[in-house]
């Protein structure tokens, strides 16, 4: 029953578009799978390995830019530039994380903020190849025939199957990773660094191993976004409320959980449609705000806590 | 050739030099005591020989290989293990998985580190509280989770910071017992220790320090009547 459950999940979700035809929904559910890839790819380091990055934003710009630039300059489609948009974003996070995880706790965070502002400013000014602040567009899609039939690129439904597989993919990959031997590592070392060196744990290869499959499905998610919207630029891809936002979503959702940045995502699509009408910029003022209301009452996260009554009812 | 050579080891904090020109020798099988007043630089000739610091100057030798510039993790797989003068428990696991952690660095297998915790903590005796969480254990509990710890990484040398401190009468013994224990089962120990009654019953040498210098190297009895020694511990005979 537990083990059969996220297989139901998963299919229910692949079949959804079968069943659900409105645009808007379909919108909104990819809003909540794109967050909730990047949420689960941000708790990989920040919540099972316990160290807290303000940085990610650059591993998803990073990936977005590189889907584009692939496209638009090679002509590679965006299904595969995609992934290579993650393998940059993992290849860009071994020297990010080789600088930052010199420093512990607070002054690892503040380091990954200022690391990834250095990123969004060189892709600000680098007009070569970003174009600088005009962003890059992609006018049209390539075409593609599957079963027969032309995939039509101006309905939701292939963009929202793409996604689906892609949090899918994320969410059976953190799966693997936190229960092979790198998710007991990532254990200890959030429970003590010192002490996890002291066993024998090579803490720093620890670390940027679950930085680098973080950033890989940040990167990919990124790609995402380059495909969905066809239209990047820095400050639609590298802002700082962007890293703050997979934070949000991972602590809202529940740390250490696979399928709280499901929740999380939820809360936070709920949150920025009603208010993105009527401020601009306000919704992430009510981000704080539940933020703040959930540390104080809910510190394990939504779905945390509902772990913990279901455990505690069995 | 001795299976730990500490020769010349210097480390400097800015302008204070912590340990200055350190020789010693650890044997394969006996149990050393460091000692000496406190600020002396013992947790830091520790902190030297495992990795945590880098030394300003000087060697350490392990079974005749320099160790020094590895990494602690390095290190520790080498053979070396240690505790921690302030205990440093994975505080939210229980007793067996902190050990288990520490098995599984070297093993195959989740099952495989679990029996090795729970054949460790009961060699330690805290068999009955293999599922408490660490954090819930009293010091002398932790101190005796971290020793087996330790042990579950199989080290050829045990380095111990300040096992018996914070522990009462009773509890001393009991340590000291399990110290012993340890030597029998073939690892060498290493401990730095105030509690001078019984470092100087268990220990077969003791090297004592002061202001980050060696000032004497030998048995308890030797060490116990040396002039510098004693004039480090109570100050100078004036009349």
């Amino acid at each position: 029953m537990k083990r059969a459950l996220p297989v139901v999940a998963a299919i229910l979700l692949l079949t959804l578009p079968l069943g659900v035809s409105n645009q808007f929904f379909l919108h909104l559910g990819i809003t909540v799978l794109m967050w909730t890839t990047l949420g689960v790819a941000w708790n990989l380091l920040g919540g099972y390995g316990g160290q807290v990055s303000f940085g990610h934003a650059s591993f998803f710009g990073v990936g977005a830019y590189t889907t584009m630039i692939l496209y638009l300059s090679y002509g590679l489609a965006p299904w595969y530039g995609m992934l290579v948009g993650g393998v940059v974003g993992a290849l860009l996070s071994l020297p990010i994380g080789f600088i930052c995880f010199r420093l512990r706790g607070p002054y690892f965070s503040l380091a990954t903020l200022a690391v990834a502002e250095i990123v969004r400013l060189v892709a600000l000014n680098w007009e070569q190849l970003t174009a600088g602040p005009m962003g890059l567009l992609i006018t049209s899609l390539p075409q593609v025939t599957l079963f027969g039939n032309a995939i039509n690129w101006e309905r939701k439904e292939p963009f929202f199957l793409i996604v689906a597989l892609l949090a899918l993919c994320t969410m059976f990959a953190a799966t693997l990773l936190t229960r092979a031997r790198l998710g007991s590592y990532l254990l200890a070392i959030r429970e003590d660094e010192d002490a996890a060196e002291s066993i024998g744990i090579d803490t720093t290869r620890a670390k940027l191993a679950a930085l680098a499959a973080s950033a890989f499905f940040t990167g990919v998610a990124g790609g995402f976004y380059g495909l969905y919207f066809r239209y990047v630029d820095p400050d639609a891809v590298f802002p700082i409320s962007l890293s703050i936002e997979m934070v949000f979503i991972a602590v809202v959702g529940g740390l250490r959980t696979v399928a709280g940045p499901v929740v999380g995502a939820v809360f936070l699509t709920v949150i920025a449609e009603l208010f993105r009408e009527h401020f601009a910029v306000g919704h992430l003022i009510f981000y704080g705000l539940f933020m703040m209301l959930v540390i104080r009452f809910l510190p394990e996260g939504i779905w945390g806590r509902a772990l913990r009554i279901l455990a505690w009812r069995h | 050739m001795a299976l730990l050579e500490v020769s010349g080891l210097t480390r400097d904090f800015g302008g204070l030099r912590a340990v200055s020109n350190l020789s010693f020798n650890v044997e394969t099988g006996e149990i050393l005591g460091l000692i000496g007043p406190n600020g002396a630089g013992k947790t830091t000739v520790f902190n030297l020989i495992t990795g945590f610091l880098r030394p300003t100057v000087g060697d350490v030798r392990l079974e005749g290989d320099s160790i020094v510039g590895l990494k602690p993790h390095a290190i520790t797989r080498r053979g070396i293990a240690r505790t921690f003068q302030i205990v440093k428990p994975f505080p939210h696991l229980t007793a067996c998985r902190n050990v288990a952690l520490a098995a599984l660095v070297r093993l195959d297998t989740h099952a495989q580190a679990r029996s090795e915790a729970m054949h460790v903590l009961e060699q330690v005796g805290l068999d009955d509280k293999l599922n408490k969480p660490a954090s819930d254990l009293t010091i002398s509990d932790q101190k005796r989770m971290e020793i087996a710890r330790a042990l579950a990484t199989h080290p050829k040398l045990l380095l111990l910071d300040e096992p018996l401190g914070g522990l009462n009468t009773r509890e001393v013994q009991d340590a000291c017992d399990l110290i012993q224990k340890i030597r029998a089962g073939g690892v060498t120990v290493v401990l730095v220790e105030h509690v001078m009654k019984a470092i100087m019953r268990i220990s077969d040498r003791v090297v004592v320090m002061r202001q980050g210098e060696k000032i004497a190297d030998g048995t308890p009895s030797q060490v116990v009547n040396d002039p510098a020694v004693q004039a480090a511990y109570f100050g100078k005979r004036v009349a």
